[in-house]
């Protein structure tokens, strides 16, 4: 009596994670409107009291339904609405949680995505995007390391991509890495905003008056016409465009002291013509030592202590557009390194990859077909071997509702799910189903005995299970230390998985088997 | 005795033979391709280093353009890239060792019209050559370590010297004869490949354990009906196994995942031989030494 006691409660257990699985998991077939994935800093959005919430589940995110009244289904409908929407004019923002009011502006600075299906976070290769893995020429201190994750992090954000993942890692022979995730974004707006330096000085007379970052700069206009904006576009001899940007930045009062102490020193020169001239020096902008641009500083501000200053630089392009763009960029680029500061110290690409996001779609499609296939395979052969239902459909069942629970702590975990973890996920259940063929037969061939009891031909059974779990996981091990921390989520994802197999599902298994066998 | 024990009974020495023929010749086979090339097998860029670049462009044709790479690179692979819903070619990845992206596009640039300015043309990604050189070597003594491991794992659960040794040996024939089929196939092995050989070495054991545990530890019936018995079960797990792979090998879209899965099916069906030729030749005559019967 005591035995069946402790049969149902396997089977209860196995039953208590496939529930908690299928709640972490909370699939979730109402994916209409768009997710909110972000909310840029300093943004009209954030403004208007839009609040993203970076620890929220997927299926939680907060959901833009209806804009101005009208219905927003997917990612395209957003795009036509947003865009067919003059600036200025009012947006009614409804989400699934309240509405929000704002004035459009080119960039809302809201980021937004598709509306999860689930909670299961897709890796890079299966849903698009970049990786980078970066090496400093020099030995990072811990503290140089956390700011240079801090700063990628922030420009990142900044810069309007806010599903990303940074992280450091160590290898086996004392080389450390960071290694930065960005989904959605193209390889080339991720090299350029993380691998440079961006290291920005304002000098007069190689001086330096100030330097990117909050320290120095108070506040820098993005976003918003009146104070930042390609202003002047004109065609070159060469037949090619060349157009400026232009945005407003305040200084800190020690910067403008140091502006005012400088330019005090200077002398007016007044032959350049124009109203009360110019002083003798140029402001000199450079970005990680290559100079950007260089501003002519009017007389009038002769040891004066201002704090608005006025950024500039250039764009160029074969066309007037593509120099707009250019020029949009390097704004972009140059406004993202003034609000976040440099990196302490200078890195260099040593890895980049990145997934197209139909490539990305097609893989995780790809990816269940893959799973669903070994799994009939698996059948089949499981069936051709036992013929006998009571057998196979237990091995089915089990398998796959080990696979449930993988996804289900994945989902818990809040990781993600790339192509390796496919790969681990497909060889936790290869040796699942091995142990329970182990089961299997070691308790139709204690049947034909009638001489060893159930207890015992388990207890047989669960040594062979427990050598096989010990060498699993033994040989995953090393992956924590090697592979530049690219791999330990397959390793991760493979111990789980074995672990899941011995210490939930087998055992339910054996205990269903048991007692087909006996009814 | 059946005709199953009979065979064992009387070639169980020359099983033990095969199989280590089967690691002897796969060793020459290594040891040639060393030789030929200095390398114990051949590497993809993501592991010597290099750039790839996924090139959207159907109108170029591909003996066209693997005529080019040919030209003017030592080391290179050309694939297509397919749209899978419609299974039309969509353009092509190339990717070359040791080499920088400039000089690719300058090669590409003479004879194709490419808009290399544009990401949805032509996509460029790298490996940094001594950061691939050092991941390599990393992944290697990730190899090294799990196979240690494994054997530590064995030896404390059998705690018998020549069984352990067995086992280990079985696992190290499945990898080394997996290795030299890779060679015979010209396959470039990336860092999931190598990642399969960990995988390799936490499963194909499973088999073994399984046999040492019911020859060494169950006296329920006479020895060779023992490995009959496990042998079946043995042999309907390697099978579920290679099914199971092999649907996924045949479905699966990503490079990646095809080449892990191929080494697995390739080291599952050496583990056949590797576990039911030598380590039960092995465990027959250690049992009839020490009187198991």
């Amino acid at each position: 009596m005591k035995l069946k006691k402790f049969l149902k409660f396997r089977v209860l257990f196995l039953l208590f994670w496939i529930i908690i699985s299928i709640i972490a998991i909370n699939p979730s077939f109402n994916t209409n409107g768009v997710a909110i994935k972000g909310i840029e800093q300093n943004s009209t959005a954030l403004s208007a009291g839009m609040i993203f919430d970076s620890s929220t589940t997927l299926t939680n995110l907060e959901k833009i339904t209806a804009i101005n009244g009208k219905e927003i289904n997917d990612l395209d409908d957003y795009s036509k609405l947003i865009n067919n929407i003059n600036n200025s004019e009012v947006l009614r923002i409804q989400t699934n949680k309240k509405e929000y009011v704002m004035l459009k502006t080119d960039n809302l600075g809201i980021v937004v995505g598709e509306a999860s299906s689930s909670n299961l976070r897709k890796g890079l290769d299966l849903q698009g995007g970049t990786r980078v893995v970066l090496e400093s020429d020099t030995k990072l201190t811990d503290q140089e390391t956390t700011d240079i994750i801090r700063t990628i992090s922030s420009r990142l954000n900044v810069y309007g991509l806010s599903d990303i993942k940074i992280k450091q890692s160590k290898d086996l022979f004392g080389n450390s890495f960071i290694i930065a995730e960005v989904a959605g974004a193209s390889k080339e707006e991720v090299k350029d905003l993380i691998s440079s330096q961006g290291k920005f000085e304002a000098k007069i007379g190689g001086e330096t008056v100030f330097t990117g970052g909050k320290k120095d700069i108070t506040f820098v206009c993005r976003d918003d016409g009146v104070c930042s904006g390609v202003r002047q576009c004109n065609q070159a001899e060469d037949g090619g465009y060349q157009c400026r940007f232009e945005f407003a930045i305040k200084l800190s009062p020690e910067a403008a002291k140091k502006h005012a102490q400088i330019t005090g020193e200077l002398d007016t020169n007044i032959s350049s013509g124009s109203l009360g001239g110019y002083l003798s020096k140029p402001l000199d902008l450079y970005l990680d030592d290559n100079l950007v641009d260089s501003l002519q500083i009017s007389s009038n501000l002769k040891g004066l202590e201002t704090t608005d200053i006025s950024i500039s630089g250039p764009g160029f392009g074969t066309t007037r557009n593509d120099a707009v763009k250019d020029a949009n960029k390097n704004m972009n680029k140059l406004q993202t390194v003034l609000i976040t500061g440099s990196l302490p110290v200078k890195l260099n690409i040593v890895k980049l990859d990145a997934v197209s996001p139909a490539l990305g779609k097609a893989f995780a499609n790809n990816a269940v077909m893959v799973i669903l296939a070994a799994i009939v395979a698996v059948a089949i052969v499981i069936f051709i071997r036992y013929r006998d239902l009571k057998i196979s459909i237990p091995v089915i069942l089990i398998s796959s509702s080990e696979i449930l629970i993988i996804l289900g702590i994945a989902a818990l975990i809040k990781y993600n799910l790339d192509l390796a973890a496919i790969a681990g996920i497909l060889a936790a259940v290869g040796t699942g189903v091995d142990d329970q063929i182990v089961i299997a037969d070691e308790i139709s061939s204690g049947k034909k005995e009638h001489v060893t009891s159930f207890k015992e031909k388990i207890k047989r059974a669960f040594f062979v299970i427990m050598v096989a779990w010990a060498t699993g996981v033994a040989s995953m091990i090393p992956l924590f230390w090697a592979g530049a921390g690219l791999f330990t989520g397959f390793a991760l994802t493979t111990i789980i998985g074995i672990c899941i197999g011995v210490f939930i599902t087998r055992p339910a298994f054996a205990s269903i088997v048991e007692s087909l066998e006996e009814s | 005795m059946g005709k199953f024990e009979e065979f064992y009974e009387k070639n169980y020495k020359k099983l033990i033979i095969i199989s280590y023929a089967i690691l002897l010749i796969s060793l020459i086979l290594i040891g040639i391709h060393f030789a030929r090339t200095g390398e114990f097998f051949n590497r993809d860029i993501s592991l010597k280093g290099g750039i790839s670049v996924t090139l959207y462009n159907e109108k170029i044709s591909f003996d066209e353009l693997e005529g080019l790479l040919k030209q003017n690179f030592k080391d290179y692979d050309l694939r297509e890239l397919k749209d899978f819903s419609t299974n039309t070619n969509v353009g092509f990845i190339i990717e070359v060792a040791d080499i920088t992206e400039p000089q690719l596009r300058e090669v590409l640039r003479d004879k194709f019209d490419i808009n290399f300015d544009n990401k949805n043309v032509y996509d460029p990604g790298l490996t940094n050559s001594s950061f691939g050189e050092s991941f390599y070597r990393g992944l290697l003594i990730a190899v090294l370590f799990s196979f240690i491991f494994m054997s530590i794992v064995v030896f404390i659960s059998f705690r018998t010297f020549i069984p352990s040794i067995a086992v280990i040996s079985a696992a190290l024939i499945d990898i080394i004869a997996a290795l030299a089929v890779i060679n015979l196939l010209e396959i470039k092995l990336s860092a999931a490949g190598i990642i399969s050989f960990l995988l390799i070495i936490g499963y194909s054991i499973d088999t073994d354990i399984l046999l040492t545990t019911r020859m060494l530890k169950r006296h329920d019936a006479p020895l060779l009906e023992r490995l009959k018995a496990s042998m079946k079960t043995g042999l309907t797990m390697t099978f579920a196994a290679i099914a199971a792979l092999t649907a996924g090998y045949l479905i699966a879209i990503p490079e990646e995942l095809k080449q892990m899965f191929l080494i697995i099916i390739i080291a599952l069906i050496f583990d056949i031989f590797s576990t039911y030729l030598g380590n039960a030749g092995i465990l027959i005559h250690y049992c009839k030494k020490k009187n198991i019967t």
